[in-house]
């Protein structure tokens, strides 16, 4: 079986260490994407679970093996690289035979394994070209296939979708999807694209500087971040901050936005206020948290004025995004395409307090989480 | 289960107890090394005995007295010394820098020009090319013979060719034999040989060199004249830069053709120093002496080589 | 109110065409004249050589002369030695330096980066610095008089790796991790998937190899005295120095000579410049 953990992985070059101790348990079967800025180590995550990196420290086990010192080609993974890597002297058939070839497979399990893939994947008039020959979109089923041939227990797949138009990207992630679902293999994938994140994974794990900042399923993550990295790089547009001050009122715990009084949803409990009554913390509010108005499915206790003034609209078709300032603060809304508004004018919008976030500003931490571990 | 599932030993040991590791780190990091190194071997062990030992060798040589039979002596810094009493070393050195001075640049200028004439969209631009280039990987033996006929003081076709045009014959010029025109003959070989070479190294740069530029050029109103300027000549500059430092060292190293025209004369007007490391080495057999001179040449490669590498770092 | 449409005026005559095919050809002349001067002189009789005006074409062409060369002196053993030696020289520095670039440009371990600067920090050193030490370094070991000595220092060179390995640097590095999750050893990567796509770089390094080979004479001039074992290119000064006054026949004998050469470079040309653009030679 194939669950994969990464216990104290570490991970340096010189005196840089680009992945800092981290521990993670991947399921069997599971599809995991590593997402986070470039630079934040989860591509250097990805080659050391290919045996494409050392491992400076720390563990790596696949199954029940620890493979830090196995070669990349005995850990039973195959990997789709971000510029595909199909050897360019080879068609597409040899290209993914290759694998198979060289473990000695025999010649018709290749030629059936090589015919069925390219089956699925609907690329089998293809086989006798050269690479050369084929759109960026064609390489990309290639490489799928190339790593599918092999049925190995783990797919590493290195932002494989990086090099694509929007819309075939679109296309490829309901495939990626759907190939997850029928090989019955390990998943993992690495993209800086959180939308691609939130539409394949099981779990997604952010990371950052070389931390790995949280793990969560793709709707626990937007709904509950941790911390204001994740709350800022998954969402688009993204969430907005605030400088907040929390009070204790009459009716429970509340924030003070320059003089206007916010409630606070239950979840926030008083135990995680109280040790920062009186003082400031982040407030977070996403996009889809404004309204033009209230309807009858709101919560009139969660809901909230505020005023703001309309910098620039972005009409998207089935949405506009406001841009406008609260209180000098830059504030994206997601309103309905039939809100009219023009530069200059003064808004009032409705904000559903039930959605917010509160963060510390030092820890960075929301206060959902507690202290600091 | 394929093939491919069996090669990692997989124990089936319950989760709890601590997973195995198949090989150590010291396994793996010492069998990458041998085949990194069985790949380099064939050849560095080649290199080494065969050009790495005897260049340290020539090194020690610099210092010592041999004459390749008798025992070796230390002559601490005596070869050195003997260079200044050594007047054909002196006309050797100068040769040298005077070679150098003017085949640098004609060569240069030369290469490029053919380069930008034979990158333009004309017909037959690939033969042309390779008519170009032949003289570079033509025998030099055999070329030097024709260029000797050719350039005969007194029946060569060159000379025949400058009489007919009505030069008077005690102004035709002496060409290889002649003190004052033996260095000319030989630089014009030179420039002859080798400047296809330099011209494929320039053809690779422009092919480098973005189409666009040329077309924002165009936009801009630019003419040939400018875009030669202000477009091509500064995107060629890391080319230009290797270029120099190739024709440098290949002019300090300059000998087959003189070997082969002028034998060095007449008197030492072709002397060069590589044709003194040779003649004190094959012909007087001061070994160590040669050395020396050679230890010079060495230094004097290098210093150029460094100098010209500080001022292209300084100009980017 | 009617706009008349004009046409603008085409560009003029392009006069600047006219003069590069001029220039083109004067100077493709001057590289060429040499060559047809020598192939000329190779069909005449010696007192026909030097006739003002050059007789370009000759009347009766002399074909003797390439019957002759072959008698006068052993030129048939010359090329044949030649031949021999550049082959042996060729193939074993395209392996050699193949197989040590790849280590080069895709493998880790100690020392990689000191191996290499010893490579590059010979590039700049003339051969003539060291080629006395390295003659009584051979003459120590017996191979004196023997094509094993001109192998030796001809196979091994750090232009041939510098030359591989920056060709090898241009090929992603993925290749070479895909290859490995295949399932290829470091050999089988070199021999599958590196060699068949460097045919640029390899034909560039057999040019510069064969010629420098082919057309080596200090090296033969020194190491080769015994008549039995010479190249073409002292074979040549032989027969000058024994025939100075045979000019046609010197000249069939320069053109024998040329012969190979102009072969394998009209063959591996096409390469040529792709390979040096490809591997970094042009700076």
């Amino acid at each position: 079986m194939a669950a994969i953990s990464l216990r104290k992985l570490r991970k340096t070059f010189g005196e840089l260490t680009v992945v800092h101790d981290i521990d993670l348990e991947i399921a069997d079967k599971e599809f995991i994407i590593l997402v986070g800025p470039s630079g934040c180590g989860k591509s250097t995550t990805l080659r050391m679970i290919a045996g494409l990196e050392d491992v400076s420290s720390g563990d790596l086990i696949i199954g029940d093996l620890i493979v830090n010192d196995v070669a990349a080609k005995d850990r039973d993974i195959a990997m789709v690289f971000q510029n595909y890597a199909l050897y360019p002297h080879m068609t597409v058939y040899k290209n993914m035979a290759f694998g198979l070839e060289l473990r000695r497979a025999p010649r018709d399990e290749v030629d059936r394994k090589v015919r069925e893939a390219a089956e699925i994947l609907d690329i089998t008039y293809l086989l006798n070209r050269k690479p050369k020959a084929l759109s960026g979109g064609q390489r990309q089923r290639v490489a799928l296939g190339r790593a599918m041939v092999r049925s190995p227990e783990v797919f590493l797949l290195d932002e494989p979708l990086s090099n694509l138009d929007a819309k075939l990207r679109a296309t490829m992630r309901a495939e990626i999807t759907k190939l997850h679902r029928s090989l019955n293999a390990t998943f993992i994938y690495v993209t800086h694209d959180q939308v691609e994140a939130m539409t394949m994974a099981d779990r997604i794990v952010v990371m950052q500087d070389g931390h790995i900042q949280q793990v969560a399923k793709p709707q626990d993550l937007y709904d509950n971040p941790v911390n204001l990295f994740v709350a800022s790089f998954i969402g688009a547009p993204q969430m907005n901050f605030y400088p907040v001050t929390i009070r204790e009122t009459d009716a429970g715990f509340a924030v003070d936005f320059g003089g206007t009084l916010l409630p606070l949803p239950p979840r926030l409990t008083p135990e995680n206020l109280a040790p920062y009554e009186g003082q400031e913390v982040t407030l977070g509010l996403r996009p889809e948290a404004f309204f033009e108005r209230m309807t009858s499915e709101h919560d009139p206790d969660m809901f909230a004025q505020l005023d703001g003034v309309v910098d620039y609209a972005e009409p998207m078709g089935p949405e506009i995004h406001l841009n406008f300032a609260v209180q000098g603060h830059s504030t994206t809304a997601r309103l309905s395409p039939r809100f009219a508004a023009r530069p200059g004018d003064t808004v009032t919008l409705h904000v559903d307090m039930s959605m917010a976030h509160l963060f510390d500003p030092k820890s960075e931490r929301s206060l959902m989480a507690g202290p600091a571990a | 289960m394929t093939a491919a599932r069996a090669v990692a030993p997989k124990t089936t040991a319950p989760k709890s107890i601590v997973p195995k590791t198949a090989v150590t780190k010291r396994q793996r990091k010492r069998r990458e090394m041998l085949v990194a190194y069985s790949f380099i071997a064939p050849n560095f062990i080649g290199f080494a005995v065969f050009t790495l030992g005897p260049i340290l060798f020539a090194f020690a040589l610099a210092f010592m007295h041999w004459d390749g039979s008798n025992p070796i002596e230390f002559a601490g810094l005596e070869n050195f010394w003997k260079l200044f009493e050594d007047r054909a070393f002196k006309s050797a050195f100068w040769n040298t820098i005077v070679y150098t001075i003017f085949v640098v640049p004609l060569t240069l200028v030369c290469s490029l020009g053919l380069a930008i004439l034979l990158n333009q969209k004309i017909f037959g631009r690939n033969f042309f090319r390779t008519i170009a280039f032949f003289p570079y990987v033509a025998s030099l033996v055999a070329v030097a013979v024709v260029w000797n006929m050719l350039f005969n003081p007194d029946f060569g076709p060159v000379n025949m060719a400058l009489y007919n045009m009505g030069i008077d014959p005690s102004d035709l010029p002496g060409w290889a034999a002649d003190r004052d025109w033996a260095m000319v003959t030989i630089i014009m070989f030179s420039i002859w040989k080798s400047m296809g070479y330099f011209m494929v190294i320039y053809l690779a740069g422009l092919q480098g060199i973005s189409a666009e530029l040329y077309e924002a050029a165009d936009i801009d109103g630019a003419n040939s004249w400018q875009k030669f300027w202000r477009i091509t000549l500064p995107q060629l500059g890391p080319t230009t830069f290797f270029v120099s430092v190739m024709l440098t060292i290949q002019s300090f190293k300059v000998f087959d053709q003189i070997f082969l025209i002028t034998q060095g004369g007449p008197g030492t007007s072709t002397l060069v120093l590589v044709y003194h490391i040779y003649n004190e080495a094959f012909i007087s057999w001061d070994l160590g002496y040669s050395s020396m001179v050679a230890l010079v040449l060495f230094v004097l490669v290098l210093t150029i080589t460094i100098v010209q590498f500080r001022l292209t770092e300084e100009r980017d | 109110m009617t706009v008349t449409i004009k046409r603008a005026p085409k560009a003029r005559f392009n006069w600047g065409k006219i003069a590069t095919y001029v220039i083109v050809i004067l100077v493709s002349l001057t590289m060429l004249a040499p060559f047809v001067w020598m192939l000329s002189a190779s069909l005449k009789l010696n007192r026909d050589v030097f006739a003002f005006p050059i007789e370009w074409i000759p009347s009766e062409p002399r074909w003797r002369n390439y019957v002759d060369i072959w008698s006068k002196i052993p030129l048939g053993l010359f090329v044949y030695n030649t031949a021999k030696l550049t082959v042996i020289v060729t193939v074993l520095q395209l392996l050699t330096s193949s197989f040590a670039a790849y280590a080069f440009a895709k493998l880790r371990f100690p020392y990689r980066n000191a191996l290499f600067l010893a490579y590059i920090a010979t590039i700049a050193m003339p051969w003539q610095v060291y080629m006395v030490p390295q003659f009584l370094m051979m003459r120590e070991f017996g191979l004196n008089n023997t094509h094993l000595a001109l192998i030796c220092l001809q196979a091994f060179t750090a232009f041939g790796v510098f030359l591989m390995r920056q060709f090898y640097m241009s090929i992603p590095d993925e290749l070479c991790e895909a290859a490995r999750i295949d399932g290829m050893s470091e050999y089988g990567i070199w021999r599958r998937i590196m060699l068949p796509l460097s045919m640029p770089a390899l034909s560039t390094l057999t040019i510069f190899t064969f010629v420098n080979t082919w057309n080596d004479f200090l090296g033969p001039l020194i190491y080769l005295t015994r008549t039995e074992l010479k190249t073409i290119q002292i074979g040549i000064r032989m027969f000058i120095s024994q025939y100075s006054a045979e000019y046609g026949l010197i000249m069939a004998a320069s053109v024998v000579a040329l012969i190979p050469v102009l072969i394998v470079f009209l063959a591996l040309q096409r390469f040529f410049v792709e390979g040096i653009a490809s591997t970094g030679l042009k700076g």
